[in-house]
């Protein structure tokens, strides 16, 4: 009677297992068995060629580069939309007038389409026409280049100061040079990333229940810092938790920037997996490869779900 | 240790007032009870007092000074929350320390690992650490000391939202209804405790309560409030045998005193419905009320002629050691309640009509705009 019963809740639950195994499960299974092949998209048969493909991706430099540039994407973009959503939504929720106005600002590019928001970026950075490099440059000689470059502070020479240097010899290339095209990425990746962080958080600061204040008001914590550390910040663990998994997922996801501005350039500074798994895949035809680099960006974002699911979330509910 | 006192205190949200001048003398060392009904304005005058909330008018002094521009954290006043409003990523024992550490120590010798450095920080938090487990052991926390609040029980949560607010040893404490989230049998339970610890502690107490039994058992003096008002204020004792109002008779005490309308003649007799009371006032009115507790109502054997009235029963409510008789007098559609001795009604069954009386000297008469009205003199009938 028992195993009949179990059998029948299989049979219910059938179209859902069903529907997964064959829309979530059999894809990574079948990119995890192309991954051990030179298969390419059009021929007709392919070789198994065992562990080379990942043997490739841990000693090419390319490769080794590949995950370096999604690595240090992950690293700035991580902390730095999280620390503006969070001091965002902080100031917003301290507001009684005017909150909804900067939400919506700050939402703004999180609703926006990326790519049209590249775009729009690389005409703002365009190292001659773009609109910040004119500015900068205006400032040269003027009261901007003076305050900026710091030589009015004792022991320091002006002259070697970021500022100066550029006014002799030209603002950077911001997608041209090396040295700032991933930093300039990740700039567009906070820009655009900290707003959805910040609605999370005003939705874990508004959950917070007032008496906990009230607490801290009558045990002495005057300091709005002393209110931040024995509150909110601890209230906010679940909240913190759960951005921060998704914004690693969302990072490690960047695409569209990359596509849009850089192409993996200047010499792969930026050629983060996503796009490393298009252009071996879908331009190269390099399908093994592809999948290849799949499996590992998979194993990344199972990596980090189990932590969050096992490790943190323990011990940041409380009850 | 600490008199507090309050003038014209007013409070306005918007454009309803929940307080509309409330003038309080607390002495020193009193545990004084705030009861009223939900929505009086209790918990906000309490907050008021402890400067989380801020009145619209009005003065509120501790020891002869005015604290009203003093934030709540300088007040040193403690409060307990309704809540308990423990913080929960910590353990018993740090949720009891925070306030000493807060008061005591500066930022920086706050500082993880860098605090240790500075000069006498070991000894300052060495005598924290004193007086935090003295207080876990008035309070019996010891075993739980490494709990976080969710693995504890809302006895045990009461209890450490006590010990926090203890452990300053603050000129006073502010409870707002800190055992309604208890079961009956530890609210019983925890009544006791928290009056005995006030006897030891001897600092003052203000506690809100809407439950009229914990303010009679456990206060000094209880403040009756309704409507943002504090209608009387006394003793146990005189709020309960002598309120000064309708409102007061009627909600302290359980079960409710029982309020039958009087018809007085022209030489102030009181009669209810057409039974003579044996009640006489001078005031000349034509209508009263007449409040009668359940207690102070007798059976009468026999047909006992004038001074009692025909009880018509409908339910018999058994507590063990009391019954109370549900039911009305004949003609009155009033359901009243009387309280009887166990003994006393075996005989009685549901639809009988028995003979009631009221003890002398026990009822009150009240005014058609709830004022008390005194009585003159009663008859000499009914010796109870
Ligand atoms: N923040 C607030 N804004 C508006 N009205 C409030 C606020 N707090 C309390 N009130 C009103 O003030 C009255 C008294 O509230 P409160 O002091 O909480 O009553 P209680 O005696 O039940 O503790 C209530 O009518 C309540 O609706
Ligand atoms: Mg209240």
């Amino acid at each position: 009677m028992a195993a009949r019963k179990n059998f029948m809740g299989y049979v219910f639950t059938a179209p859902a297992i069903i529907l997964m195994l064959v829309i979530l499960l059999a894809p990574v299974f079948i990119a995890a068995t192309l991954s051990f092949t030179d298969y390419s998209l059009g021929n007709s048969s392919f070789n198994w060629v065992g562990l080379e493909n990942y043997l490739k991706m841990f000693s090419r430099s390319t490769y080794v580069k590949m995950i370096t540039a999604s690595v240090t994407y992950v690293f700035i973009v991580v902390p730095g939309s999280i620390v503006l959503g969070l001091g965002a939504a902080l100031l917003i929720h301290s507001l009684r007038r005017f909150g909804d106005i900067y939400k919506t600002i700050y939402f703004l590019p999180v609703m926006a389409s990326l790519l049209a928001m590249a775009i729009v970026w690389e005409f703002t950075l365009h190292p001659t026409i773009g609109i910040i490099n004119k500015t900068l440059a205006s400032g040269c000689g003027n009261f901007p280049e003076i305050f900026f470059s710091l030589g009015w502070l004792p022991f320091v020479d002006g002259s070697s100061s970021w500022y100066s240097t550029c006014c002799r010899e030209g603002f950077p290339l911001w997608f041209g040079d090396k040295a700032y095209t991933m930093a300039t990425i990740c700039f567009i990746g906070i820009w655009q990333s900290f707003g959805f962080n910040m609605v999370l958080y005003l939705a874990g600061l508004t959950s917070i229940p007032r008496e906990l204040y009230q607490a801290a008001e009558m045990d002495g914590a005057v300091k709005g810092w002393d209110r931040f550390k024995l509150v909110t910040w601890p209230m906010l663990g679940p909240t913190t938790v759960f951005v921060v998994t998704i914004s690693t997922i969302r990072s490690f996801q960047v695409f569209d920037t990359v596509e849009a501005i850089t192409r993996g350039g200047p010499v792969k500074s930026t050629y983060v997996m996503m796009y490393a798994i298009y252009e071996k895949a879908i331009k190269h035809n390099m399908v093994g490869m592809g999948s290849a680099i799949v499996v590992v960006f998979l194993a990344f974002v199972l990596l980090l779900t189990f932590t969050q699911r096992y490790l943190v979330e323990r011990r940041v509910h409380y009850s | 240790m600490a008199d507090i006192r309050l003038r014209s205190i007013e409070k306005m949200y918007g454009e309803t007032a929940a307080l509309c001048g409330i003038d309080l003398d607390i002495r020193d060392g009193e545990f004084l009870t705030l009861v009223g009904p939900s929505g009086c304005g209790k918990s906000t005058l309490l907050r008021i007092i402890a400067g989380l909330e801020e009145q619209t008018r009005g003065e509120v002094e501790i020891d002869g000074k005015s604290v009203n521009k003093i934030r709540a954290s300088k007040r040193d006043l403690a409060m307990v929350f309704q809540s308990y409003a423990l913080y929960p990523h910590l353990t018993v024992w740090q949720n009891m320390i925070t306030p000493l550490r807060l008061r005591d120590l500066s930022s920086l010798e706050r500082m993880p690992f860098i605090g240790r450095f500075v000069p006498g920080q070991r000894d300052k938090v060495k005598s924290l650490h004193t007086l935090a487990g003295e207080t876990a052991h008035t309070l019996k926390l010891e075993q739980l000391l490494h709990r976080k609040p969710g693995q504890l029980s809302g006895g045990q949560r009461q209890r450490v939202a006590l010990g926090r607010a203890m452990v300053r040893k603050p000129r006073a404490f502010l409870m707002d209804e800190p055992l309604s989230n208890l079961d009956a049998a530890l609210r019983v339970h925890m009544r006791a405790e928290l009056a005995e610890l006030h006897r030891n502690l001897k600092t003052t107490f203000i506690y809100v309560t809407h439950d009229q039994a914990e303010a009679l058992t456990m206060s000094d003096r209880i403040a009756i409030m309704i409507d943002g008002e504090i209608i009387q204020l006394g003793t146990p004792d005189e709020i309960y045998k002598n309120p000064r109002d309708r409102r007061v008779a009627e909600f302290v005490g359980s079960p409710k005193i029982n309020i039958l309308s009087g018809d007085v003649d022209e030489s102030g007799n009181v009669s209810i419905m057409g039974n003579h009371t044996g009640i006489r006032i001078r005031k000349r009115i034509k209508k009263v009320h007449l409040g009668i507790r359940p207690e102070h109502f007798r059976l009468v054997n026999g047909n006992g002629a004038t001074d009692s009235w025909p009880f018509h029963v409908t339910y018999k409510e058994n507590l063990g050691s009391d019954f109370y008789l549900h039911g009305h007098l004949n003609g009155s559609k009033n359901r009243i309640i009387t309280r009887a001795a166990p003994d006393e009604v075996g005989r009685i069954t549901i639809g009988e009509t028995v003979k009631v009386r009221a003890r002398q000297g026990k009822p009150m008469v009240f005014c058609d705009n709830d004022c008390r009205i005194d009585v003159m003199q009663e008859a000499g009938y009914g010796s109870a």
